[in-house]
């Protein structure tokens, strides 16, 4: 009998842990391939002049001066007058939720239906034949991460996927990169829900409302972990608490599984959040496109939270009015630049030139009295966006032993005449701008004239 | 005694204003026209232009712009400036009229403390067409030309073009809203002076055309489309679809229509035409993406491609707050193939001439002076202006977004509110 106990109880583990939409992800064939010479922004601060850059094996193997390799195998790329960066990565994309044509048959973005809907995925609303990635390549994304939309208090699941374009959604996913939970802050979810008559239709029902959802994430950890404590003889007559997709999500982020991006406009919003998360025991990863963020900058250092923020937007709404062009300067430059800046998109068009977004936030800067490098703002593009996907280890700069997402650039990246001219994504060439290989969505097929893909430019 | 010290410095300051003349010394001077930059200098006295030499000129006043761009102000083809300060806040917004059509104008609503107004013009725009809302109507109403002065007597004119959009609907069909077009026009063009001398007269024509009760037109509508026609106001139309752009170019053949097209995604797949039929196109150098089924043929070189075609060029911005990124979606142009000469036309001269606007737009003599210095390549997003003339007057080129940026740079121990 005891013996039937166990076997039962096996059973279940194996399917508990069978880990649905679990990364399929194969990287394509990489190269051995020397670029000598050229001028490389490292992501990690560093601008490195007339410099070799060496990859295999879909890794970063070495970085410096005359690197000498004796190996027939090695393609040599002259990237003299050239730039290279790490592949560029974008923290917030609706990319595949959000797709072109923008037909309200996929636009899959906002499950508008509850304030908290913790239990959707970005991953389970993404088109793979969105036209848009293949842009996003064309400017140099490497990687980048899928947010639900901002209706909701508690949006879902995010998502961070290589920019390689395939026929699943599990084959495009950065393997074990950790699911973010996107929150939203201020105007959009009080106006969608406060429009239906419902909770929460003020910036306190809003607070309310986060708090309430913690509460019942924190009762059903409790429940959890007093299962898991159990012995195993209790375990066996007493079932588990039941499983609850949406508390699953939030009682990950309080075990620190899932990363923490908040959308929110307002410096008082962004210091409130803060507390809301010190009250439940989570950590925030970055609040995205804080209008207001240079209002609180040291705060934001303070508690390690990234700012992921657009150049110039503004005025769209009112908790978006207060613009300042040094806002993500300001953020980086916090604590004597302790703090942690990332220029983000959310947007089809600004993610196909980041690398210009950043040029502008860095002007902005340096006008008003920083001395911020191109080197310094290259990171706010690659290295602190990968840290606030948390892939930073694999990804993000060019340091040996990472995978080698690298982007040959026809000048300097912080220049509105340069080119993204090669793209290769873990050591393999994924856009060539010169022989026009690149990956071309079944969308494009025989769309416009039959005989031609469409030109996706 | 104090009164005539009070008039003679009236006289004075009046005086000076008249004859100060200020100088623009030793920039790389691009005129708006087609051919190559040059150093010189620009010779400005009160509001206008004097000259633009490669010789040194003397004036009262010397603005120094070695190592500098001077170009014309840019003029901004496709805006809400004034009409709108915060996009989601339905009482900022005056784009949009329950009663009028065609003969709606917006230049009553131009709010010249808008803070649009000194950000884009910090920015590098001096002056900027407003246009209403465009809310699928094939003709709707008319757009208005002023300069980013902050003049709180607006310095612009009123009803410079018509606007209209033809396309994808989400009910009824495109060929509806064409018939449509058709129609006005139709009516339009049997109206002559004297049916609309009079709100009696027009009511009488009108009655005769059923569109015109189906549309509830009123007077003024009606002459809008009286202006369209007889006095050669441009029509800008928004459209995407090649299939669409060729039907405008028929009915711009058929009733002579001043046509500018906008947006117009599909624009190189019927270059050959648009050429042909001299009709000038605004693109958003920066829309690549397939928004629609009517953008399939939507791709970044589509400034380049036309003004290889030689068609005239003007850009526009999706978003009016920023609408001087269209300097940035110029240098995308560019990077994809445009001219430089044609992108800096495309920002200045273009717009004027496509709008009738004779005076601005180009750096030549008795132009006005509305000239911006950059401290570096205008393309560059990263480059700012260093002065901006508008009318000869060197304008000041603080916005609250730089305020609030010193506000917050400002290192004292003191909470914001006090600083």
């Amino acid at each position: 009998m005891k013996k039937l106990f166990f076997v039962l109880f096996s059973l279940t583990i194996n399917v508990d842990t069978f880990a649905a939409f679990e990364s399929t992800y194969e990287p394509l064939q990489s190269e051995k391939i020397l670029f000598i010479n050229g001028n490389i922004l490292d992501g990690e601060g560093n601008e490195l002049l007339d410099t070799d850059l060496l990859i295999a094996d879909g890794k970063i193997i070495a970085i410096g001066k005359g690197i000498s390799v004796d190996d027939k195998d090695v393609k040599i790329i002259d990237a003299k007058n050239k730039w290279i960066t790490p592949g560029i990565i974008d923290i917030h994309s609706h990319m595949g939720v959000y797709p072109a044509p923008s037909v309200r048959t996929s636009s899959d973005g906002n499950e508008a239906t509850s304030p908290v809907t913790a239990e959707v995925w970005a991953e389970h609303s993404m088109w793979v034949q969105d036209p848009q990635y293949a842009l996003a390549l064309k400017g140099g994304i490497t990687t980048f991460h899928v947010l639900p939309g901002s209706a909701n208090l508690i949006g879902g699941r995010g998502v961070t996927v290589k920019n390689l374009q395939r026929n699943t959604i599990q084959s495009m996913k950065y393997p074990d990169a950790k699911h973010s939970l996107k929150m939203a802050c201020g105007e959009n979810p009080k106006r969608v829900y406060g429009n239906r008559g419902q909770a929460p239709s003020t910036r306190m029902g809003n607070f309310a409302g986060y708090r309430k959802a913690w509460i019942e994430a924190e009762n059903y950890l409790n429940k959890l972990e007093a299962y898991d404590a159990k012995s195993d003889e209790e375990k066996m007559v007493e079932s588990p608490p039941k499983r609850d997709l949406r508390l699953d999500t939030l009682s990950d982020v309080l075990k620190d599984e899932i990363l923490v991006h908040i959308h929110c406009y307002r410096a008082e919003e962004m210091a409130l959040m803060i507390d809301v998360a010190k009250e439940f025991n989570y950590k925030i990863t970055a609040f995205h496109h804080g209008v207001e963020a240079y209002k609180i900058a040291d705060l934001l250092a303070d508690n390690g939270i990234c700012g992921a923020l657009w150049a110039d937007w503004w005025g769209f709404k009112h908790e978006a009015y207060d613009m300042v062009q040094a806002n993500i300067a300001i953020v980086d430059q916090a604590r004597g630049g302790k703090g942690c800046a990332i220029v983000h998109s959310d947007d089809e068009r600004g993610i196909q030139r980041l690398n210009q977004e950043a040029a502008k936030a860095r002007a902005a800067g340096n006008k008003a009295g920083y001395d911020i490098s191109k080197a310094r703002a290259m990171n706010w593009i690659t290295s602190n966006p990968a840290k606030a996907a948390g892939i930073y280890d694999e990804t993000g700069s060019l340091v040996a032993g990472k995978n080698a997402d690298v982007v040959l650039w026809s000048d300097d990246p912080f220049s509105v005449y340069s080119l993204a001219e090669q793209v290769f994504i873990d050591g393999a060439l994924a856009f060539d701008r010169n022989t026009g290989f690149g990956p071309v969505s079944d969308f494009d097929v025989g769309i416009v004239d039959p005989r031609e893909d469409r030109v996706n430019d | 005694m104090i009164r005539i010290i009070y008039f003679l410095s009236l006289c004075f300051i009046s005086i000076s204003a008249v004859s100060q003349t200020i100088v623009i010394k030793g920039g790389e001077i691009h005129t708006g026209l087609n051919q190559e930059s040059f150093i010189g200098d620009i010779l400005i006295e009160g509001d206008t232009i004097l000259e633009v030499s490669t010789k040194p000129l003397k004036a009262d006043v010397v603005v120094d712009a070695s190592n500098k761009i001077v170009t014309p102000g840019v003029i901004a083809p496709d805006t809400q400036i004034g009409i709108l300060e915060i996009g989601a806040i339905s009482e900022t917004r005056d784009g949009d009229s329950n009663m009028y059509s065609m003969g709606f104008s917006v230049f009553d609503a131009i709010n010249p403390n808008s803070t649009l107004i000194p950000w884009n013009r910090s920015n590098g725009v001096t002056s900027a067409i407003t246009l209403p809302d465009f809310n699928w109507d094939p003709l709707s109403g008319m757009a208005s030309y002023f300069l980013l002065d902050g003049s709180l007597r607006v310095n612009g004119v009123p009803d410079v073009s018509l606007t209209g959009e033809i396309g994808a609907v989400s009910s009824g069909s495109r060929a509806e809203s064409l018939i449509l077009l058709k129609d006005l026009l139709e009516f339009a063009s049997t109206l002559d002076e004297k049916d609309i001398s009079s709100s009696k007269k027009i009511s009488e024509v009108m009655e005769d055309f059923e569109v015109a009760d189906l549309m509830e037109l009123q007077p003024r509508d009606v002459i809008a489309l009286y202006n369209l026609l007889n006095n050669k106001l441009p029509l800008v139309i928004k459209t995407n679809r090649a299939s669409d752009i060729l039907k405008l170019i028929d009915i711009k053949k058929l009733y002579g229509l001043n046509l500018i097209l906008m947006s117009a995604q599909e624009a190189e797949l019927v270059k050959g035409e648009i050429a042909e039929n001299n009709i000038p196109v605004i693109v958003n150098p920066f829309d690549n993406i397939p928004d629609s089924f009517d953008e399939l043929a939507s791709n970044i070189r589509i400034a380049a491609s036309l003004e290889e075609a030689g068609i005239k060029v003007m850009f526009s911005e999706s978003r009016t707050h920023n609408y001087h990124l269209i300097r940035q979606g110029a240098g995308n142009a560019v990077a994809n193939g445009m001219s430089y000469t044609g992108a800096i036309m495309a920002l200045t001269s273009n717009v004027a001439k496509s709008f009738n606007i004779a005076d601005r737009g180009i750096l030549k003599k008795g132009m006005k002076a509305d000239i911006v210095i950059w401290e570096d390549d205008p393309l560059e997003p990263a480059t700012f202006p260093t002065k901006v003339f508008i009318d000869g007057n060197d304008m000041d080129l603080t916005t609250r977004s730089s305020r609030l940026t010193e506000r917050y740079t400002d290192k004292r121990d003191l909470p914001n509110t006090y600083k």
